[in-house]
């Protein structure tokens, strides 16, 4: 049978995904063009040097309210080279689940020290650390009841690579309910990050999430 | 392609960006390529020109909060890619990645007319990443190019390739050439777009 372009599902409870959804069948790239879907991201990032501690918004400030957790891993392609020297952008909700974007009109606690924002960069391992602030869960369909779980935001920019993906927590309640999390099926455990001992860390939980860039998309079928 | 290897690692599933993509990551140096900085010399050689569009939903509103992430050759059709090392076409001053993040869904981008790739019409490939969806990625030509007839991705979306063609739309009094593209994400006129991981 003739290879075809996947089609992409509407997560389920999602009204922006049922605006948002492209409904026809993707379109298979020729193989004269192939180069020309592949952006090379420009290695010339800028990042605040305190920015891998989300956990307070400048060094000397105080912690942000919350548990304070560390999160490290690895970036790597699918047949296991590290991702080096890329950028790594990080966003997430506070302690009471509020962003502190200008956009968040939820009216859900602020808290003076936490921004939830922050870029760090891999190593030549490819591996990376940042601490962050445990993110609140926030009901994101009041007229339903359904919550976001728990989830940090990342961006992976690193030369050819490039994933906008999310990192969930185990054992959450609203993690079987999540519309995307539903998506992926079977596939959603690769998006749990795994705890760990904290070691000598100056925080209360301490997580390991590699990310492998590459693959399908598990959100699709064909 | 790798997936297909039997040791290929299982990949990180991708995620929507959600609505609150932050701001604070905008970078200006990104949201027009005619230049490597405002404050140092150094321009992209070329004709510059103005992409200007909406990104819309199915019911044609706005989608606010949209991210786009454009990627070109430069004037002479070289992209700044590590297949072209060295290549003495390489414009210093250009390296064709783009990105803006559009709060209301209408965009505007500052860039240079690319040249046209080997075997290919003159094109800018766009990701659109937003809230409800993960990473969907189309490729937009310029209408009255003569490259135009003979390039692979518009002869292979056929009756659609109307759909990929930007609506050229005068010259500003700075002298940019201005282009029109609205990207349709779904329903009635809905923009082509392309599996970029299987095909």
């Amino acid at each position: 049978m003739a290879k075809q372009g996947r089609i992409i599902r509407i997560g389920p409870t999602d009204n922006t995904s049922d605006q948002r959804t492209p409904r026809q069948r993707l379109r298979l790239i020729p193989e004269g063009a192939r180069e020309s879907f592949v952006p090379v991201a420009p290695a010339r990032f800028a990042a605040g040097p305190h920015e891998w501690d989300m956990t307070r918004t400048a060094p000397d400030r105080p912690r942000a309210e919350g548990v304070p957790i560390e999160v490290t891993g690895t970036v790597r392609t699918q047949s296991g080279a590290p991702v080096r020297n890329a950028l790594l952008e990080v966003w997430s909700a506070n302690h009471y689940g509020r962003y502190r974007h200008v956009e968040d009109h939820s009216n859900l606690q602020l808290d003076e020290n936490h921004l939830g924002v922050g870029r760090v960069f891999t190593d030549e391992d490819g591996a990376y650390r940042f601490w962050a602030i445990s993110p609140g869960a926030y009901l994101a369909r009041p007229d339903i009841g359904r919550w976001r779980p728990k989830h940090i935001h990342m961006s992976l920019s690193g030369g050819a690579p490039r994933l906008i993906t999310q990192m969930y927590f185990p054992d959450e309640p609203n993690n079987v309910s999540d519309p995307m999390a539903i998506l992926m099926g079977d596939a959603f455990v690769r998006n749990i990050a795994n705890p760990r001992d904290i070691g000598g860390a100056d925080v209360d939980e301490a997580y390991d999430f590699d990310i492998v860039v590459g693959g399908r998309n598990a959100t699709y079928f064909e | 392609m790798t997936a297909d290897l039997p040791n290929a690692l299982p990949a990180t599933n991708e995620d929507t960006c959600g609505p609150y993509f932050p701001i604070f990551f905008e970078d200006p140096a990104l949201e027009d390529l005619t230049f490597v900085h405002p404050g140092l010399i150094g321009h992209a050689k070329g004709a510059p020109i103005i992409l200007r569009g909406r990104v819309l939903d199915r019911h044609g509103d706005l989608a606010n909060g949209a991210i786009l992430e454009f990627w070109q050759a430069n004037a002479t059709g070289i992209y700044r890619s590590p297949a072209n090392d060295g290549h003495p076409d390489i414009d210093p001053w250009f390296h064709g990645f783009g990105r803006l993040r559009s709060a209301s869904g209408a965009y505007e981008f500052r860039t240079i007319m690319p040249g046209a790739p080997q075997g290919r019409a003159p094109n800018v490939t766009i990701t659109i990443f937003s809230d409800g969806i993960s990473r969907i990625v189309t490729q937009m030509f310029f209408e009255g190019q003569s490259t135009n007839a003979t390039d692979p991705v518009l002869q292979a979306v056929g009756e659609d390739a109307p759909r990929l063609l930007a609506r050229h739309d005068g010259r500003t009094s700075k002298g940019e050439e201005v282009y029109l593209f609205d990207i349709v994400m779904a329903g009635d006129g809905e923009t082509p777009f392309f599996d970029d991981l299987e095909s």
